[in-house]
């Protein structure tokens, strides 16, 4: 495995292995630096059902009562749950241990500011310097505070304010069978409840045992989700749904146990959300022009951002946008329950989708804009990168070019995305055509313009 | 030169105000390196006293442990003694006291406990000292990292230990007055008295963390100006006063005057020898003199090392548990083979009302019957290069005398002695001088001038 892959240190926080890369004196300063950042007061901490989550939690608590902040613990949690739980008690920010979608021997440190949401990136730079420079709040014994539990409150707090922006009556007639496959994650603690007890569903679940570890690969993908597919046409469910450790990502799969791709997902979510409230669209560049297509219907723009759930918040922020997402990632985020990754409105959203249009699943995908998606990865040597981006822009002169993220190329019927990962020396390349026969040729012309060079 | 921050990181443990020199990186470091040095597979044990860096310290300490592959065990808010005692009954690899012990509020520290709950010795002590310096440490992988559950029983169980040592109902109605100056002491002591009945009149008993009721020094004038007044009106038979963590103890007698911390050794040496003669006492080089005459009058005699826990330590592990019958300092702080060698103020206070009992004197009946000492005790600021000179200086003033140089300069005749050496914690020379009989007044201020002239 190359040795960036195991410790990343940046704007969007801390990742890395645990043990040799990722430690918890390393953890301790970030949390002391975050402390003194935010300048005390509360500081709300939880974490994904990892390993190495309380182990980690406790080099946080360090950290922060160090810096003389008071910690409240709220341990594990999903993601969005923990964000709305430190705008929704006025805390000064939150800490989430979580790597989200990464393999079980990685964490890292998700960052809140005191709305519950990721700091800008001007605030993220200020926060690394600071912890380079190490310059930290050292609170003397009389200013050490206290570290807190709350157990109960985050989780309806959450679900309110979800169940607030659906017809949960109309998702409760239905008595809807869902399958769902929480990947003994943080879901673990609140999908189930939320799913029977708000919504009326019946549940047949897997992998709901948070002191479990994962049992498939996390990220939640076609080719990682056969069991949720099985247990679909097993239980004959209308739906199922399969979350990330943290809960902020969701998969869905069909009634016939077809795992819907991401974007699809996004655009469904994307329908439901500008019927219910007004606001523009944000999606980053490799998200399906369906979303384009549907804004269109309801008279609203969409704003294309860089790659990176950062970016899109960052924008939706500034153009106080309706929705927002990344079809790529699995991610829907809609303000009005939190500026934030959240599987939960979208699991509402759909069900309620199909309690108002009496469809299944699969009729709602068919009903979508139609288009056809082509994505691959293509290794690549450092310093290579500009001549490549030239080169496509140079063997496509006809197409409107996007230097934002790497390069994106636009026609009227048809884009193509090309960017380097940021975690491993890889270059995406995304396409995407109505015409399906396009797409390919459009892919294996790109393709081989990037291999050849 | 060591600055006001207090910080010292030294094979002794980790020292220092927090906030102002020691960190929370401190903390969780030197436990990480602990968490490397012991064997994996028994589980380590954590106690803090209640300082409210504690609870800070606390999370770093239980985090190193548990990244290096260790089930931790933490027992709350409880004395050193008791984290002590709870390493042999868990069957623990080893275990962290976090505590400042008398120092003031705004300190803390850590200290590093072996399997058998004594302090670490010199070897071991600079090992750990090595891995954190590398801080090369043994984090474990993702699915191997430790755990931590929480025991609340700590304090019972040590005060079963307690019971198999001291005779409780015995103790029934002798009254005492204890000051616990808001440390780890009060609940033990509090448990004790519900338990068995005991007479203890506690003052200061609510356990404080931000700071205490007054210094939480263990000295005689300390204990005489905070139960002085109280022990004649509660026609108390005498009065005990704790440091935070309660591994020391100071004494006042039934009069309320404060006794002399150097004479809880000789004290509880002269217990202990009435009931197991002929054994050996280890004390340091700045301990009175009195105590080889206890030693001789129940036929055991005197090892004197350097001073510091360390060096008591290696002369402990010289011997056969069985040969010693106490170890200790002039500072009060006292080890008993009964109690696994380890300084337990607590232990110290029930062995001083155990022998008030067997002999039914008051502790001032009992210190009248022993030949008088008098010590006189200074110190001087001295820069560390001008040290070696002054002592060899010193070392031939007095060619008549026995002399051991094994740490500083100790002058001895048989009526008297003298001590000079450098403290470990301040940039001072102590002077330290003791005569049978009259005070040696003459020889003190002579030393005093010797030093003066050199600094």
């Amino acid at each position: 495995m190359p040795r960036e892959h195991l410790l990343k240190i940046g704007v969007s926080g801390v990742r890395g292995v645990v043990g040799e890369f990722l430690t918890p004196s390393l953890t301790l300063s970030f949390a002391q630096a975050f402390g003194t950042y935010v300048g005390g007061g509360r500081v709300v901490v939880g974490r994904d059902t990892r390993t190495s989550g309380p182990m980690l939690q406790h080099a946080v608590h360090c950290g922060l009562l160090a810096a003389g902040c008071d910690v409240v613990d709220v341990g594990v949690l999903p993601t969005p749950t923990m964000q709305i739980y430190v705008e929704h008690i006025r805390a000064r920010g939150g800490i989430g241990l979580t790597a989200s979608h990464n393999p079980p021997e990685y964490n890292a440190l998700k960052l809140f500011n005191a709305e519950g949401q990721f700091f800008n990136h001007y605030e993220r730079n200020e926060l690394l310097d600071l912890y380079h420079q190490r310059d930290f709040a050292q609170a003397q014994n009389a200013a050490i505070g206290h570290v807190r539990r709350d157990d109960g409150t985050a989780k309806s707090i959450h679900i309110g304010r979800v169940l607030a922006k659906v017809d949960a009556d109309r998702i409760k007639r239905r008595k809807f069978k869902v399958a769902l496959d929480a990947v003994n994650g943080a879901g673990s603690v609140m999908t189930p409840e939320f799913l029977t007890d708000s919504l009326g569903c019946r549940l047949d679940a897997i992998s709901i045992d948070p002191t479990k570890v994962f049992p498939r690969i996390a990220e939640p993908r076609p080719d990682t989700l056969g069991d949720l597919t099985a247990l679909v046409q097993k239980s004959g469910a209308d739906v199922g749904f399969a979350q990330d450790p943290d809960a902020d990502r969701l998969a869905i799969a069909d009634e016939t146990g077809r795992v819907v791709d991401n974007d699809d997902v996004l655009a469904l979510a994307v329908l439901r959300a500008l019927a219910v409230v007004p606001g523009d669209v944000v999606v980053n560049l490799t998200t399906s022009s369906a979303i384009d297509d549907i804004a269109k219907t309801f008279h609203r723009r969409v704003y294309r951002t860089p790659v990176g759930e950062a970016n899109v918040v960052d924008t939706m922020r500034a153009v106080r946008a309706a929705i927002g997402g990344e079809g790529s990632a699995g991610g829907v985020i809609f303000p009005a329950v939190q500026l934030c990754r959240d599987s939960y409105i979208a699991m509402a959203f759909l069900l309620d989708l199909m309690a108002e249009t009496g469809q299944t699943v699969s009729q709602l995908v068919a009903s979508l804009p139609a288009y056809t998606r082509n994505s691959g990865k293509v290794p690549f040597t450092h310093g290579r990168l500009g001549g490549l981006m030239q080169a496509l822009e140079e063997g496509f002169p006809e197409a409107e070019a996007d230097r934002s993220d790497g390069l994106k190329l636009i026609w009227p019927d048809r884009w193509l995305h090309v960017r380097a990962s940021n975690t491993e020396p890889l270059l995406r390349l995304a396409v995407e055509a109505r015409d399906g026969e396009r797409a390919s040729a459009l892919y294996d012309t790109a393709w081989k313009l990037l291999t050849s060079l | 030169m060591r600055g006001d921050s207090g910080l010292r990181i030294s094979p002794v443990g980790l020292r220092g105000i927090v906030g102002r020199g020691l960190t929370a990186t401190h903390f969780l470091d030197f436990a990480a390196a602990f968490g490397t040095f012991i064997e994996r597979g028994r589980p380590v044990v954590v106690g803090r006293d209640p300082r409210s860096s504690g609870r800070m310290a606390r999370e770093g300490v239980v985090s190193a442990l548990m990244a290096c592959g260790h089930e931790v065990i933490d027992l709350g808010v409880v004395s050193t003694p008791v984290v002590q005692h709870a390493l042999q009954r868990l069957d623990a690899a080893g275990g962290i006291a976090i505590s400042a012990s008398h120092n003031a509020a705004e300190w803390n520290a850590l200290r590093f406990l072996g399997a058998n709950g004594t302090y670490l010795s010199t070897a071991e002590s600079n090992e750990l000292l090595d891995i954190y310096h590398l801080r090369k440490f043994r984090f474990v992988e993702w699915d191997s990292i430790g755990t931590l559950r929480e025991d609340a029983t700590a304090i019972e169980r040590y005060i079963d230990d307690l019971e198999q040592v001291f005779d409780f109902a015995a103790l029934r109605g002798m009254r005492v007055v204890v000051d616990c100056c808001n440390g780890t002491s009060a609940p033990t002591l509090r448990r004790i008295v519900d338990r068995f009945g005991l007479d203890l009149v506690l003052i200061n008993e609510r356990v404080e963390g931000d700071a205490f009721a007054h210094e939480p020094t263990t000295s005689a004038r300390m204990v005489e100006l905070q139960l002085g007044p109280l022990i004649q009106p509660l026609q108390a038979r005498a009065g005990f006063l704790f440091d935070i963590d309660s591994d020391r103890v100071a004494m006042a007698d039934d009069l309320g005057r404060g006794v002399s911390e150097e004479m809880m050794l000789p004290l509880l040496a002269d217990h202990l020898m009435t009931h197991t003669p002929g054994r050996i006492a280890i004390t340091n080089l700045s301990s009175s003199a009195l105590l080889e005459e206890v030693a001789a009058k129940h036929g055991g005699r005197v090892v004197r090392v350097p001073v510091g826990r360390q060096a008591a330590m290696d002369a402990l592990a010289a011997y056969r548990p069985e040969q010693i019958a106490v170890a200790g300092e002039g500072t009060g702080a006292v080890m008993m083979p009964q109690f696994r060698f380890i300084y337990d103020g607590i232990a110290s206070m029930l062995a001083v009302m155990t022998m008030m009992r067997e002999r039914g004197q008051t502790v001032r009946e009992i210190l009248a019957s022993y030949p008088r000492f008098e010590i006189l005790k200074g110190e001087i600021p001295l820069e560390s290069p001008r040290v070696p000179a002054l002592l060899m200086d010193l070392q031939d003033d007095y060619p008549d005398a026995r002399i051991d140089r094994s740490d500083g300069l100790r002058v001895s005749w048989p009526d008297r002695w003298f001590h000079v050496r450098v403290s470990q914690t301040e940039p001072i020379l102590r002077v330290i001088c003791e005569q049978r009989g009259e005070a040696p007044s003459a020889l003190f201020e002579s030393l005093m001038d010797k030093v003066r002239s050199y600094s």
